[in-house]
């Protein structure tokens, strides 16, 4: 008889993740995923913060943990919205840079507006993105 | 911006040469050792790395410098920069179906983990990038949307290069409307097909040093 495996899914708060430094949150993500749970959470990581995850992902792998599958849906902003994110942006980079020159503990930084899907590759086999929406293929 | 302008406008005038870290970046397969051994033997005769099949055979970053091109009248320095691809994931068991030992495949998976943190940070130190895709693949990867993310963040000039479209799958539109707000260059690396295209996108929007 096949043995039963048991999908998790873990919806948290993008707060919950904004309250923690840049590096605690990627370890949190990580950790849950290493696990084998699956991570949904109602914002989107900044660029830099996701290459950030692969580089962590990357130093992780190993026989039991391939990496991961990430897939994430943004908010579109524009306008003064659009003018708003990159401002705070701006902001968040000088804040990083002046923690990195002084060796401060690295800033807090804000997610963005959206939908993001985090989940170990060897349970999900495919993302399928289109602009407004993905699909997810697990395969346990 | 302006004040890369203003170097331009200097080079040109002084009929310097402009000098470019161009990284070539893209996922896994897509042809970007392929592609920079093309540019490298038009300007030098000289390839840059060993194109596979089985992935992640580049597992370091491969350089070729110095290579000057002239285009069109116009003259440029390169020093190319072959990087390994970029994954999420990377199990070693995949490269046993290419015939390699467990223990050759193990090693290979912990070059290409390595391999991938070092194109990261090498991220920090191009000039101009050109976004490797495999023009017969869905082009909405998290490792497109990621890497181009970043290039925009960091004020990296990138030219995407919409490659493979020898294929009879490609589909260079997709790429378009994937990413509309990039100027995208259809090539075919292996075939040397519109590759002076490229070098025109190259001069044109290069950041140089």
């Amino acid at each position: 008889m096949k043995e039963k495996i048991k999908l998790k899914f873990d919806f948290v708060s993008s707060a919950t993740l904004d309250d923690k430094p840049k590096d605690n949150r990627i370890n949190f993500i990580l950790n849950k995923v290493k696990d084998g749970t699956i991570l949904v959470t109602d914002g989107v990581l900044k660029p830099e913060e996701e290459i950030d995850l692969i580089k962590e992902t990357m130093r992780r792998v190993d026989d039991g943990f391939p990496g991961i599958e990430v897939a994430s849906l943004k908010k579109p902003t524009k306008g003064m919205m659009n003018v708003m994110e990159r401002m705070v942006d701006s902001k968040e980079r000088m804040q990083s840079l002046i923690a990195g020159l002084t060796g401060r503990p690295v800033e807090r930084t804000s997610m963005r507006t959206g939908l993001t899907l985090i989940g170990p590759a060897k349970f999900i086999k495919r993302v399928k993105k289109n602009p407004n929406s993905f699909s997810v293929l697990t395969e346990i | 911006m302006p004040l890369n302008r203003l170097f331009d406008w200097f080079h040109a005038l002084f009929g310097m040469r402009r000098s470019v870290r161009l990284g070539i970046y893209g996922s896994v397969n897509v042809g970007k050792t392929t592609l920079a051994n093309r540019i490298s033997k038009d300007w030098t005769g000289q390839e840059v790395g060993k194109a596979s099949p089985i992935p992640h055979e580049t597992r370091f970053v491969q350089k070729k410098e110095k290579i000057h091109i002239k285009h069109r009248g116009k003259n440029l320095t390169i020093n190319l920069l072959d990087m390994p691809g970029l994954a999420t994931k990377i199990d070693y068991r995949s490269f046993l179906k290419y015939g390699l030992s467990k223990k050759a495949a193990r090693q290979r998976a912990k070059e290409a983990t390595d391999g991938v943190i070092e194109a990261i940070k090498w991220l920090n130190n191009v000039d101009t990038v050109l976004a490797v895709m495999d023009a017969t693949q869905d082009p909405l990867t998290q490792v497109n949307i990621t890497l181009l993310g970043n290039l925009e963040a960091r004020n990296i000039p990138v030219i995407v290069v919409a490659n493979k479209i020898d294929k009879k799958k490609a589909d260079v539109d997709a790429i378009r409307e994937a990413f509309p707000q990039y100027p995208v260059v259809e090539v075919s690396a292996l075939k040397g097909k519109n590759i002076g295209q490229l070098y025109d996108a190259i001069a044109k929007h290069s950041k140089g040093s």
